[in-house]
């Protein structure tokens, strides 16, 4: 097979240019190779997603690493959001007076070794090489916080190192508990963590043992996705970290978490026969994610934590439409794409207003829409977008989670959801408009934004558009597959 | 070996006690140490009946020497770069941490006894590995010092060490090396962080870092 060295590439190749990235002289090179890199990357993640979804999954060293569609749907995501955020940080980062070569060179590889660990999570069969991605990816991701040392980004990064370490702890202890569960499958001692065999052997597995361990998993694969109530470290990050990597953790770092608690679901459904346990799990901390969220967006200030915010809820809705099953998985899995775009859109308009406005205030920001053409309308757009205005294809995602959810005749969750969301909407619309149409209070730098910066905003926002309009059959195909692998076909 | 193993599992509760019990950071330090060694035998003296593998020596030395060598050497290190002593008034003070550390045993044999888990071979491993997880997020939750709750890490590591010995027998020795990386790089990257609060802050007082709110 020719295909299974794709899959080593996307390992290797990462890992190898972060490592190069530490010799190169300038702080303008470093960001060029990093553009370079990424996009070298996500062709080749582009043509293993190709082939599965043209054929079948691919294998690769003894079964250790695999591509579904699942996974390969991940990937592609997670290419997208890493070449346009790399793109944005070069924008970014040369406008920022200390960037010089050393931060830049420490940043380079630690970007490229966070999507090197990212992407061992999304093709690895083996669990415990998974959650050896995970840890691998909180770990380098926390220096990303702190690229501009300062006591409060040291504080966020000590939240976040302390959190989420802790949380996947618990998930460590959740794979030993369904590496524990498959005993009774008698699975040979190389394949017991491996999923593909943990999937076939599914039925026999000890159903009991395995709830306890997927308690676990939830909990802290769940704190760092940021579900409620364990986001506590989620705004502080996502607001002291620079624009491009607050991009990435909310674009996508969230998003490999909650796929890492989504390859669980159909062994606990299948060991349980069907019981809906696991998805109603889900359900419960989506719907308390929404809410919860929705609380502190009415009283947001700070433009990066309202949308750090935002990310506490839509993590939520991924939640709630993977735990209704049926449609809502299908619905889950497109909206894991809208938010993933939408919200680096939303970061980078923040980021670059942030440079622009020297705060991220959202009072100081007034009327940005028409102060800084680009970035402010960007700001502004996402904004609509994230809060599910119509036509954007978030829109979309949500309205077919709605009606998954009146179709299972799950009423009471409907009913949290569309509260959730209504608070949601009332709560961030009163910060749009004010970035739309109040008179200014700050005095911005002139933006002069280039062609490479506008398409920075116009293409998100015409996928999103385009999307919400209209849902081409292959795009169907696709995201009915990546559902299957979750609904437990094979 | 069963009789030595119940005493390396005594010796684990008394050297968490001594932990919860002590407010100088390098008899803590010290203390984590000891029990990190103690616990690396282990993996050793369950299979010794079995005869032991080049594999099992491997990892059993590479266990001992990053927990009772590299974490003790990378935290003293931090202390002395921080310049702090000890632990100054804790959420939860001394006499209630023992008496807290005490009813986490309690509450893990309780629970042993009533969840369905796999036979181990040894009656006292897996309530002593789920104390000492208990323990480790006890002392991160209620010490105030960076470098305390570093330390409150690296027991519940330990802890989950032993569980994940008595749970799964047969780990793929790439795994067992890559959590003990990770475990490893964890303890690296805190400390360097402790470092840089140390010289932003002029102390390692997590506790007083409360300025991001809502």
């Amino acid at each position: 097979m020719t295909v299974s060295w794709l899959l080593w590439i996307l390992l290797i190749l990462p890992a190898a240019a972060g490592g190069i990235c530490l010799l190169l002289r300038s702080a303008r090179v470093v960001l060029l190779f990093v553009i370079a890199a990424v996009a070298g990357t996500s062709a080749v993640a582009a043509a293993a997603a190709w082939s599965v979804f043209a054929g079948r999954p691919i294998f690769a060293g003894a079964e250790w690493l695999y591509l579904d569609a699942l996974s390969a749907y991940h990937l592609i995501l997670l290419h997208a959001v890493f070449v346009l955020s790399s793109v944005y940080a070069f924008f970014y980062f040369t406008r920022e007076r200390s960037s010089g070569p050393i931060r830049m060179r420490r940043f380079g590889s630690l970007w490229l070794g966070s999507l090197a660990a990212m992407s061992t999570v999304l093709i690895s069969n083996n669990l415990g090489m998974v959650w050896v991605g995970i840890e691998a990816s909180t770990l380098l991701t926390a220096f990303l916080i702190c690229t501009h040392v300062s006591p409060s980004s040291l504080e966020a990064t000590w939240k976040y190192l302390i959190m989420c370490s802790v949380g996947v702890a618990f998930a460590f202890i959740g794979t030993l508990l369904v590496a524990a569960a498959a005993a009774p499958a008698k699975l040979a001692a190389s394949d017991v963590l491996l999923w593909t065999h943990l999937r076939e052997a599914a039925g026999s597995l000890n159903p009991a043992i395995l709830k306890t361990g997927f308690i676990f998993l939830l909990v802290g694969y769940g704190t760092k996705t940021g579900l409620a109530p364990m986001h506590n470290w989620l705004p502080d990050a996502h607001s002291q970290a620079p624009a491009p990597v607050s991009a990435i953790f909310s674009g996508f770092l969230l998003n490999t978490a909650l796929y890492c608690i989504l390859r669980y679901v159909p062994l606990v459904e299948i060991a349980t026969g069907g019981s809906r346990w696991a998805l109603e799990l889900l359900t419960g901390f989506g719907a308390l994610s929404i809410v919860i969220a929705g609380a502190f967006i009415i009283f947001q200030h700070d433009a990066k934590r309202l949308l750090a915010y935002h990310s506490v809820e839509h993590m939520g809705i991924i939640a709630l439409g993977v735990g209704l099953g049926g449609f809502g998985t299908f619905a889950a899995m497109f909206h894991v794409m809208n938010h993933s775009l939408c919200k680096s859109l939303g970061f980078f308009s923040a980021g670059r207003l942030g440079q622009l406005y020297g705060t991220h205030d959202l009072g100081r920001m007034a009327g940005a829409a028409r102060s800084s053409p680009v970035w402010g309308r960007g700001f502004l757009l996402s904004l609509l977008a994230l809060i599910g205005a119509a036509p954007f294809a978030i829109f979309m995602s949500e309205f077919q989670i709605l009606k998954a959810a009146a179709d299972r005749g799950a009423f009471v969750v409907m009913a949290i959801f569309l509260a959730g969301a209504a608070i949601v909407f009332v709560g961030a619309l009163r910060h749009a408009v004010g970035v739309a149409w109040d008179d200014p209070v700050g005095q911005p730098a002139p933006e002069n934004a280039g062609l490479g910066e506008k398409l920075l905003v116009i293409v998100p926002l015409a996928i999103l558009l385009v999307f919400g309009l209209w849902m081409p059959d292959c795009l169907k195909d696709v995201l009915n597959r990546a559902a299957d692998v979750i609904r437990g076909g094979l | 070996m069963n009789e030595l193993i119940d005493a390396l599992m005594v010796l684990a509760v008394l050297l968490n006690l001594r932990l919860l019990g002590s407010s100088r950071l390098a008899s803590c330090i010290r203390t984590v140490a000891i029990e990190g060694i103690a616990l690396g035998l282990l993996p050793l003296l369950l299979a010794w009946n079995q005869g032991l593998s080049g594999r099992l020596v491997f990892l059993a030395v590479a266990s001992i020497v990053t927990r009772g060598v590299v974490f003790p050497w990378v935290l003293l290190r931090a202390q002395r770069n921080a310049n702090v002593q000890r632990e100054v008034q804790p959420f939860i003070n001394y006499p209630l941490s023992i008496l807290t550390g005490v009813l986490t045993l309690v509450l893990s044999l309780w629970l042993c006894s009533r969840l369905p888990l796999p036979q181990a071979p040894q009656m006292l491993l897996i309530p002593v590995a789920m104390s000492t997880i208990l323990v480790g997020l006890l002392v991160i939750v209620s010490r105030r010092l960076a470098i305390s709750q570093v330390l409150g890490y690296i027991v519940m590591e330990n802890g989950i060490y032993v569980l994940g010995l008595t749970l799964v027998q047969d780990i793929p020795a790439l795994v067992e090396l890559g959590v003990l990386l990770d475990a490893f790089v964890a303890v690296f990257v805190m400390s360097i962080v402790t470092h840089q609060i140390s010289r932003e802050f002029d102390h390692i007082d997590a506790d007083q870092m409360d300025s991001l709110k809502g």
